[in-house]
């Protein structure tokens, strides 16, 4: 923003700025002041003390051999170089739960796209007394706190008592009642699916929608004149209008779908075996409190990386719509 | 769920108002001469699980609070689940609670890491030799005293003779007939959730195997994948099949489906009578008009191979330690004491415990309960004494083996799966 500003702004600026600063004079064309980096400082601050400090540490730690009590300060941590890298990377586990989780964070965007997509384009179509009842649900799902939703899930899971199983027995006729959901992999994350999907589908519906309603209304009557099919539409005159919107929840979709914690962690809790069923997060998680956080540090330093790699794509996608 | 944040809510609002007096009351009182310099001092002491029962709660506060003027106790409940995480984080805080108790298995992995103030110079004053010795190694680390013992408790099995007409097995075969025998559509002949490892490693020892042997070099080997291991597997996966509760849950809260009259044979530790024998409209409700009604509740320590002999339990039980980053030092040993005294263990031995204090087995109440839980001690067997061996425990290894097995895995692949993870993990 700052580069583009126009050079009447600059003038007025330097008009009204006591001529003291020597940088002003230095830097004709692009004069430096000191209230946007005023303004910025707090941020700063605040991002350097709860972000920097922890990530500093974390690379540290994970040079370490850093059990129980050189957490607690009862001993000294170990320095082991690349030992713990080395672990982690070796470690068959720890690539079986990088395979489960991008497996599951592929699956699951793409549902949350799907459904995200269909649920912006029956917002577009209903009337405004069922489009606010169905905001209102899509809000109720997404305001939700990812602990309280799971534990409602597990409940309509529940093997003794859920009402799936009750359902299942009515439907089928067979006795379902004892049926453990969580216990095979597959049916845990069929859950854990619902679970992060149905919560992911509202902010991508929404985003969309607002989007999709700033598609000028003559482009669409003209292609609807013209004959285009509805799927034509879709494809060729909508999608078009909000492509970056779409690519933008794509990539947040994957790194929220990809550091999911609260809520395998609280599946876990209630069934499914957790060997078989954790994710980057959890797998970090129980390693550091099962007391080697050194190791655990490292393998959040991997994960770390991997989220930069990912994010990269966004954050140059931001800045090119930024200029 | 609403009725119980509104009274937590009240309860939170009552407890203002009432610090508010107290701040207020304090200099019209002409302060205080107790140990609190003026300003109110609060001890947090931690329980874990609902074991302690509630007038042993309210006895610890109200004589603590008498004993030391100006200072507050606050007992908070902890789940017997994830504890070892939340202890690894919380004890090394600033704000750790004071008084903490912890599983006698779990109570190395702190003792070891300088988690727990050194009590060793106390020793003989919180009871000396008289303190339960299994406990007191459970409680020290390389000659020093750490954590004291707070209880035993043993697995017994429970079943009420509205269920169950069976008479009281002899032999561990007439037991599993028995649970066999009685199991029914709508009843499960034993209660064994998938992940309930405690009661099922009786499958395998009274068949003669081991979770892991210690050999003289210090190398410990598990067990598992031995003849009489794999033989322990495979009956307890037979008899899985006479349980009806979920492959993947957990033990707990057995008192539910117990008076739901669901279980005829339940493994649970001895103080499972108390919480099934509660009162119907009870917070924790039992059913002491059904199911425990007088006379129908009864107990038995599950037999061994032959006659007259017990099948090997898990020795359970806790220990009870001053977190070293407590800032109340003085008085978390005051509230420790108070924990370990006759009045309090008393009331412990009432629900069925051990106390303590070997002089306190006499305010065991002269029952069935308490004989079927003396007897099954005698033949309890600990977990490996390894500082390792919570990091085993907390990795979920057994659960998640034993869940396995539940769901119709190999006896074989799991006691492979046991082994190479015990071995890699006890041998660090």
């Amino acid at each position: 923003m700052s580069t583009t500003t126009p050079p009447a702004v600059q003038t007025a600026g330097a008009s009204r700025m006591p001529p003291v600063d020597v940088t002003d004079r230095k830097y004709n064309k692009k004069r430096r002041q000191p209230l946007p980096y005023l303004l910025l400082l707090p941020t700063v601050v605040i991002l350097l003390v709860m972000l920097g400090y922890p990530v500093v540490t974390m690379i540290i730690n994970s040079f370490y051999k850093y059990d129980r009590g050189a957490y607690i300060g009862f001993t000294e941590p170990e320095f082991v170089g690349f030992g713990n890298y080395t672990n982690v990377l070796t470690d068959s586990s720890f690539w079986l739960m990088l395979f489960r989780s991008f497996l599951f964070m592929i699956v699951a965007v793409l549902l949350t796209m799907a459904l995200g997509v269909l649920m912006s384009l029956l917002m577009m179509r209903l009337n405004k007394g069922i489009r606010l009842l169905v905001s209102v649900g899509l809000l109720l799902a997404w305001a939700m706190p990812a602990l309280a939703a799971t534990q409602v899930w597990a409940w309509l899971f529940d093997t003794t008592y859920g009402v799936v199983n009750w359902v299942m027995t009515r439907l089928t006729g067979s006795n379902w009642f004892g049926h453990s959901w969580l216990a095979s992999p597959l049916s845990f994350f069929t859950i854990l699916g619902i679970i992060i999907v149905w919560q992911g589908v509202p902010f991508i519906a929404f985003s969309l929608y607002a989007g999709l309603t700033q598609i000028p209304t003559e482009v669409l009557e003209a292609s609807q004149m013209d004959g285009a099919s509805p799927v034509k539409r879709f494809f060729l005159i909508m999608f078009p209008y909000v492509r970056s919107i779409f690519t933008v929840m794509v990539v947040l979709s994957i790194i929220w779908d990809l550091r999911v914690f609260a809520q395998v962690q609280a599946l876990q809790m209630v069934g499914g075996t957790a060997d078989q069923t954790s994710t980057f997060g959890v797998w970090i998680y129980r390693t550091g409190t099962g007391g080697d956080f050194g190791l655990s540090a490292a393998a959040a330093v991997i994960m770390v990386f991997v989220m930069l790699v990912i994010s990269f794509y966004y954050v140059r996608q931001t800045l090119k719509e930024g200029n | 769920m609403r009725g119980k944040f509104t009274a937590a809510a009240l309860l939170g609002v009552a407890a203002a108002v009432a610090l508010a007096g107290c701040g207020s009351n304090t200099p019209a009182g002409g302060g205080s001469t107790g140990a609190g310099d003026g300003a109110k001092t609060e001890i947090k002491v931690w329980l874990v699980g609902t074991d302690t029962p509630q007038d042993a709660r309210d006895y610890l506060k109200k004589t603590f609070e008498e004993q030391n003027k100006g200072a507050t106790l606050t007992v908070e409940e902890q789940q017997w689940s994830g504890l070892v995480d939340k202890y690894t984080t919380a004890l090394a805080g600033s704000s750790a609670p004071d008084v903490v108790e912890v599983g006698n298995t779990q109570a190395t992995t702190f003792t070891s890491a300088g988690y727990f103030t050194d009590l060793t110079d106390k020793y003989e004053e919180l009871g000396g030799d008289d303190m339960l010795q299994g406990f007191v190694e459970a409680g020290s680390y390389k000659g020093k005293f750490y954590a004291a013992p707070y209880y035993s408790g043993a697995r017994v099995v429970t079943y009420s003779t509205d269920l169950v007409t069976a008479p009281v097995p002899t032999t561990w075969d007439e037991y599993m007939t028995d649970i066999k025998n009685a199991t029914t559509d709508t009843m499960s002949g034993i209660y064994l959730p998938g992940k309930d490892w405690r009661d099922m490693m009786s499958f395998v020892w009274v068949n003669g195997g081991q979770i892991a042997t210690q050999g003289d070099d210090g190398k410990w080997t598990a067990g598992f994948s031995t003849p009489e291991g794999i033989k322990g597997l495979t009956q307890a996966q037979e008899m899985l099949a006479y349980s009806k509760f979920p492959k993947d849950g957990t033990e707990g809260d057995q008192q539910i489906p117990f008076c739901a009259g669901q279980i005829a044979y339940l493994p649970a530790p001895s103080w499972i009578s108390g919480s099934i024998a509660a009162a119907p409209d009870a917070d924790a409700p039992g059913c002491s008009d059904t199911y425990a009604a007088e006379g129908k509740l009864h107990q038995f320590a599950a037999p061994g191979l032959t006659a007259g002999s017990y099948a090997p339990v898990l020795a359970g039980g806790s220990n009870i330690a001053i977190a070293a980053k407590s800032k109340n030092q003085d008085l978390a040993y005051k509230a420790m004491q108070i924990l370990l005294s006759d009045d309090y263990q008393k009331l412990l031995a009432g629900v069925g415990m051990v106390p303590a204090l070997s002089s306190q087995a006499k305010f065991m109440p002269d029952n069935e309960n308490s004989k079927a839980a003396s007897a099954a001690a005698s033949a309890a067997i600990s977990t490996p004494a390894s500082p390792d061996w919570a990091t085993v425990e907390s990795s979920q290894i057994l659960e998640d083996s034993f869940s396995k097995l539940a769901s119709g895995t190999a006896p074989a692949d799991v006691a492979q799966l046991l082994d190479d993870s015990i071995n890699k993990q006890l041998n660090k």
